[in-house]
């Protein structure tokens, strides 16, 4: 039986008898029916459609919701409906900080960077400073503290991450760590500081540092222990999660 | 009278449930640690300024002077 060239739908042939055109008449509809539905799958307002890895069949895809955008999917075989999520930053969580140390415990392992910010950290004798403390890891060596940037074969020098002295009774004192890529279980850890805090011989002066962190353990940060050497402290520690 | 021990606080941020406790006798030891730790270093610190004071004096100039120079 002859057939057409694109979609192969069979047709009468020359010799065919008359009688028979009926049903090859028939036989043709039906199957340019199938292969219109084929390659016109949609159902819906809104409905669009993709080629399929199956020829001359087109896959339909229900419209999607309001807001959503069009991208490919991870496989990259297919167009889908992606619900946009946005970045920045989510509050995890808000603490007063009160006695001689705060552990942030449980931190969700779902973000990218985390971000630590302290506010008015104020110890209650002078010159005492604020320590931050990864995994309640208190080994010798494992964290350092540096406020130059570039150093070079230089030891782990310290259990914990450790600012200046600050002053007690008056706090306008405002940090901000960031804490890149936490989760990641190959790496050693690395943070960096900026920190303002009131000079504790004269506290209208300022003192102002950026300060590099780095902890030597390729566990995922976890918790977070926020400490004094003083007698106990007082201020608010909000931490982020970075998306 | 009973010396009142630190207290520590934990925070769970999944659950947002916090407990304050009494530290305990090994954390009491970390932290006297620390203590210990943070003098030592104020101590250098201080040892590092009064060394820089002296070669300060030695040649004469105020650190703002050094400042300048160097600057």
């Amino acid at each position: 039986m002859p057939t057409t060239t694109n979609y192969s739908w069979t047709t009468p042939a020359d010799t065919d008898l008359v009688k028979d055109g009926a049903s090859a008449i028939r036989t043709l509809g039906t199957a340019i029916d199938t292969t219109t539905k084929n390659l016109n799958p949609e159902t819906t307002l809104g409905d669009i459609s993709y080629r399929s890895s199956t020829a001359n069949t087109k896959t339909r895809l229900a419209l999607g919701t309001a807001g959503q955008f069009l991208r490919v999917n991870s496989g990259a075989t297919a167009p889908v409906w992606e619900t946009f999520t946005s970045g920045g930053m989510t509050l995890i969580s808000t603490t007063t900080l009160t006695g001689t140390s705060v552990t942030l415990s449980s931190i969700p392992q779902t973000y990218k960077n985390l971000q630590l910010i302290i506010r008015n950290a104020d110890p209650a004798q002078d010159g005492y400073s604020l320590h931050l403390r990864m995994n309640g890891d208190t080994g010798a060596n494992r964290h350092y503290t540096g406020y130059t940037l570039g150093v070079s074969n230089t030891a782990f020098n310290n259990d914990l991450w450790t600012t200046t002295g600050l002053d007690n009774g008056t706090s306008t004192f405002l940090l901000k760590t960031d804490i890149w890529d936490y989760t990641n279980t190959t790496t050693w850890k690395i943070a960096s500081t900026y920190f303002i805090a009131n000079n504790e011989t004269t506290p209208a002066n300022m003192q102002l540092f950026q300060a590099n962190h780095a902890y030597n353990q390729t566990s995922a940060i976890s918790s977070i222990e926020i400490r004094t050497d003083s007698t106990s402290f007082a201020g608010t520690a909000l931490l982020y999660g970075v998306s | 009278m009973t010396k009142s021990k630190p207290q520590v606080k934990i925070v769970n941020c999944e659950t947002g449930e916090e407990i304050v406790r009494d530290a305990t006798a090994e954390e009491i030891a970390q932290m006297e640690l620390d203590a210990a730790n943070a003098v030592a270093r104020k101590a250098e610190a201080e040892a590092k300024a009064a060394e820089k004071q002296a070669i300060l004096d030695r040649i004469g100039l105020t650190v703002d002077e050094l400042k300048m120079i160097l600057g």
